[in-house]
């Protein structure tokens, strides 16, 4: 049986912890709302920018070739890519941190799966985010390109750091002619709950409802092919750094509910290691009383 | 002067005018300035660094924008840039300092994002500058 010192400091050990971790807990919860207000910020440019590419499309599409390739313009960022099929882009979006719950194992997992199910092909990674880069970088996989990393830019996400990812991604999947880039990221959801997002973000999907919306009437200026040209990069970095936010709120509510799950559980035991300290606390009494008892009883006789 | 114009201003980081409804726009275009007024016709065009200037109710006011471009259609003006700031919120003596920061990191030439990144500050703050001076003047 512990002695009542033990689980005393049994018990005050705990209680520190908890504290801990309702302070963490409140500093996430109050980093939230900020990560939120720059969520909702953000999200006017992305959506309106994918508008206005959207509504470019078919007429780029119908564009002549370019003279320094072989494809036509379009097939550069869009659909119809004569790409290496061999070749493929991951970009993993984790937090820097643990103590967050399922937050970064759920998105590992995911890039695992990926990982396994394309090992015949060459993957160009880009890890954002300490757990996931630690985990990728530990794989030591032969296929697996890391060619950009960015670990502690959380919670201060920026639109630079955006443009960094954006700038990386877009040079690797022109140079490496990649078919495809997959984005697995946390989506906040609420701040109960986060969704993981497995999507491909590049090449571009055409979208049905916009081709009826003609640009034709437009007027350009310089023109319509130098205008795309810095469009679809700006539109790139701006979707970054949407998911960059929406992954950063994710992280900062995963923490918030973790951290509430800890510190419940440390308050039930605590609740339980007092009940066990009376008991232990009752029965020494119990003894010595007796003892004492018995000690007359004994001097009686 | 009946119609109006409507005017959207998206930076990445905010939306910081909506259908605000103004009597003039002047773009900083790639190939110049460029004045919208009501009933213009439709035409996507590409920003440079500099002053974006709307007019209402008889005031000018001015926005220094890094680059990006605009989208003029029915009357409605959609701005998106790359960075905007209100001339009236820009700080003269913080400019400075960054404009004095980025060169100095432009002469040491270490990495070359460094250098980068320190060649768009100081792009930047020079636009702030100059939008600023001129509102002033």
């Amino acid at each position: 049986m512990e002695s009542l010192r033990d689980i005393r400091q049994n018990i005050k050990a705990i209680k520190s912890t908890q504290q801990i971790m309702q302070t963490m807990k409140m500093i996430s919860n109050a980093r939230i709302r900020r990560a939120q207000d720059a969520m909702a910020a953000a999200r006017p440019f992305a959506i309106q920018m994918l508008k206005m590419v959207s509504n470019l499309e078919p007429q780029v599409m119908a564009l002549p070739q370019p003279e320094d390739g072989p494809e036509t313009w379009a097939s550069r960022l869009f659909i119809n890519r004569t790409a290496d099929d061999n070749k493929i882009g991951l970009v993993v979006i984790t937090g820097d941190k643990g103590l967050t719950g399922s937050f970064n194992a759920v998105v590992l997992r995911a890039a695992m799966r990926f990982i396994k199910e394309h090992f015949e092909k060459e993957i160009f990674v880009f890890a954002i985010g300490k757990k996931g880069r630690d985990f990728l970088a530990r794989l030591k996989m032969p296929n697996l390109h890391i060619v950009y990393e960015s670990v502690g830019i959380f919670p201060k996400v920026s639109y630079a750091h955006a443009e960094l990812l954006g700038e990386a991604v877009l040079k690797t999947f022109i140079q490496e002619n990649l078919k495809d880039l997959t984005l697995i990221y946390n989506d906040f959801k609420s701040l109960a709950s986060q969704n993981l997002v497995e999507q491909i973000i590049l090449p571009f999907e055409p979208s049905d409802a916009s081709q009826k919306i003609s640009t034709q009437e437009f007027e350009f200026e310089p023109g319509l092919l130098e205008i795309f040209k810095i469009m679809v990069p700006r539109l790139v970095k701006a979707n970054m750094y949407r998911v960059l936010l929406e992954s950063q709120a994710a992280n900062l509510a995963a923490t918030t509910n973790a951290m509430d799950a800890a510190s419940k559980n440390a308050g039930e035991i605590v609740g339980a290691l007092g009940l066990k300290l009376n008991k232990v606390r009752q029965t020494g009494i119990t003894n010595e009383i007796l003892d004492i008892v018995n000690g007359a009883e004994a001097l009686n006789n | 002067m009946a119609k109006k114009l409507k005017l959207n201003l998206i930076t990445p980081q905010k939306q910081l005018l909506t259908d605000l409804e103004v009597d003039m726009v002047v773009l900083p275009a790639l190939l110049g300035e460029m004045g919208i007024l009501p009933g213009h016709v439709p035409v996507l065009v590409q920003l440079t660094y500099g002053d974006l200037r709307y007019k209402k109710d008889g005031k000018d006011f001015d926005f220094a924008v890094m680059g990006g471009f605009v989208e003029v259609k029915d009357d409605v003006v959609n701005a998106f840039a790359e960075g905007a700031d209100l001339a009236d919120e820009i700080d003269e003596e913080a400019e400075n300092q960054k404009i004095k920061k980025a060169k100095e990191a432009l002469t040491k030439k270490d990495a070359d994002i460094d250098f980068e990144l320190a060649e768009i500050e100081l792009k930047q703050a020079i636009t702030r500058m100059k939008v600023k001076r001129r509102k002033m003047s």
